[in-house]
């Protein structure tokens, strides 16, 4: 009960702090929408369903940017606040606080994505044409959740680091080439595969576009050839699976991270 | 007289010095390494891979000469227009202002590492376009394509200064930076002619000194000559845009100053 109220108090605290200067807002959504916008000029001379593909990763980057910048800044702002260290003093572990924080953040990163997909709707007159709405939604809000747990594994070493903001900028781009946001995996080299398959939102971009209904080259009829096309629940799962393993890897480093900061006494270092 | 030019050279000497001290106070040189190894690896990765899946059968050396250069906006765009921001988050900029020293000197000195950061960085993407991603080099004026990107790096610290008075009076410099680390992906011409553009928008690209960069690279990687006048008017324009930067900058730093002194938000962030 005790982590429940840390909890839901960090995500009650963290909507405080956005609707206080809901600008940040800006830096989380100006990479993905801007890069959409240069993919869909990119993509001019192509017309059909093939621009939807464009549109659906540019909402898996704003969401994605979203959970990035606000796992990295969270800690990072408290470090130049000065508070880092009171946060770090409470009963509560660091763990739940973060996690109320990052729900949050996750909850403005559907803002982010549905965002872009309203903009490119509206000024490339892209039509949402979704094949399943019911199953997009599912494969949109599971994303979300992974992306969620993503930015709690990496909070974890945010908390370590006063280099948080160079490592927020440096994520970004391999994140969007490593998830084929906006092309196909099946471009990267082999040896880089299994590195996209470990990241969740590869998975959940795959669902999304299964679920729109326009996924050529997606995971299961080329990069694992073995079931095909149309495998949808597996994304799902796979999906579901990795956010878990990072839900663990995180609390882990949590506890690592906690007793480090404590030893060494540099977490106040701005 | 000349001893004001001796004092402004000195401060701008020291805080170019600073500046670079204090990076690597604050900043792991091995992370330091890391980043200039790596951003603009993935960002010409990511459009290369874009620009493939479009369009197979087209040339991608226009993708990645555009991303290459582009790469220099984390250094002299975000770093640059964050200076102002992280005095201020710092609690240093009161302390700098209420110096005598001469404010030109010293916010152009405190940028100067940067411009030497952008040219490793650009140099370093050049590298991975050749070699990672096979840039067609058979016609490359490699004189004039070093000369392109020393010139592309101080006009681009010299736009990143012009934002960078926006720290003086704005709670953050960070949303500012955020923001110009991108457009220029869109405006610049780096993925796509600058004629794509609406044609109300094509003014905002030619008033940013990246895109005449790009182009002048993309005509220095097709083996053009410094002396070639088509060479000569891109790098004279990048030029000029850059000294109207700076200088439209340097009144906004004096105005945002005294507007920041008058509301007494110096300090906020």
């Amino acid at each position: 009960m005790p982590r429940l109220r840390a909890l839901t108090t960090s995500f009650r605290h963290q909507a405080m702090h956005f609707l206080s200067d809901p600008g940040w807002l800006i830096p989380n959504i100006i990479a993905p929408f801007v890069i959409t916008l240069v993919v869909l000029l990119m993509y001019r001379e192509v017309t059909g369903p093939v621009v939807l593909y464009a549109v659906l990763g540019g909402g898996m980057m704003g969401m994605w940017g979203n959970t990035l910048y606000a796992s990295g800044f969270s800690i990072q702002s408290e470090r130049w606040w000065g508070t880092i260290e009171a946060v770090l003093a409470v009963p509560s572990s660091l763990i739940w606080i973060i996690a109320g924080r990052t729900i949050w953040n996750a909850l403005i990163g559907v803002v982010n994505g549905l965002l872009i997909l309203l903009i490119a709707m509206v000024a490339f007159q892209v039509p949402l044409d979704i094949a399943d709405p019911v199953m997009f939604l599912v494969a949109f809000f599971l994303t979300l959740m992974s992306l969620a747990s993503l930015g709690l594994l990496f909070s974890s070493a945010f908390v370590l680091t006063r280099q948080a903001g160079v490592l927020t900028n440096g994520l970004e781009f391999p994140i969007y080439v490593g998830t084929g946001c906006l092309f196909p995996i099946v471009l990267l080299p082999g040896w880089a595969h299994p590195l996209s398959l470990v990241l969740a939102p590869t998975w959940g971009i795959d669902a999304i576009r299964e679920a729109a209904g326009y996924n050529p080259q997606g995971i299961w009829g080329t990069v694992m050839p073995a079931v095909g096309q149309g495998a949808f629940p597996f994304d799902l799962a796979i999906m579901a699976l990795l956010a878990l393993a990072y839900l663990a890897a995180a609390m882990v480093l949590f506890k690592v991270v906690d007793d480090k900061a404590r030893r060494t006494g540099e977490l106040a270092r701005v | 007289m000349n001893t004001d030019f001796a004092q402004s050279a000195r401060v701008f000497w020291s805080s170019a010095v600073i500046a670079k001290k204090a990076l690597f106070a604050w900043l792991r040189p091995s992370l330091w390494l890391m980043q200039l190894l790596t951003m603009s690896l993935f960002q010409i990765a990511m459009f290369w891979y874009i620009a493939q899946y479009v369009n197979p059968e087209r040339s991608l050396d226009y993708v990645i000469v555009g991303n290459a250069m582009q790469s220099i906006a984390y250094v002299a765009v975000f770093a640059v227009t964050n200076i102002t921001g992280e005095e201020k988050e710092a609690g240093t900029l009161p302390g700098i202002l209420v110096t005598p020293a001469n404010r030109f000197a010293m916010f152009v000195g405190k940028a100067m590492f940067q411009v030497l950061n952008s040219i490793a960085t650009v140099a370093v993407a050049f590298v991975y376009a050749i070699f990672v991603f096979g840039l067609d080099i058979s016609h490359l004026n490699l004189v004039t394509l070093a000369v392109v990107i020393g010139i592309t790096s101080f006009a681009t610290v010299g736009f990143g200064l012009m934002l960078s008075s926006l720290g003086f009076y704005l709670r953050t410099s960070m949303i500012v930076a955020n923001i110009f680390l991108f457009i220029g992906l869109l405006f610049c011409g780096v993925n796509f002619p600058v004629s794509v553009l609406p044609e109300f928008l094509q003014p905002i690209s030619y008033a940013i000194p990246m895109t005449y960069g790009t182009d002048a690279a993309r005509h220095a990687v097709e083996g053009m000559e410094l002396s070639d006048p088509v060479m000569l008017g891109l790098l004279g324009s990048e030029l000029l845009v850059a000294a109207v930067a700076i200088l439209v900058g340097y009144f906004m730093m004096l105005g945002f100053e005294r507007l920041a002194r008058r509301k007494g938000t110096l300090e906020m962030f």
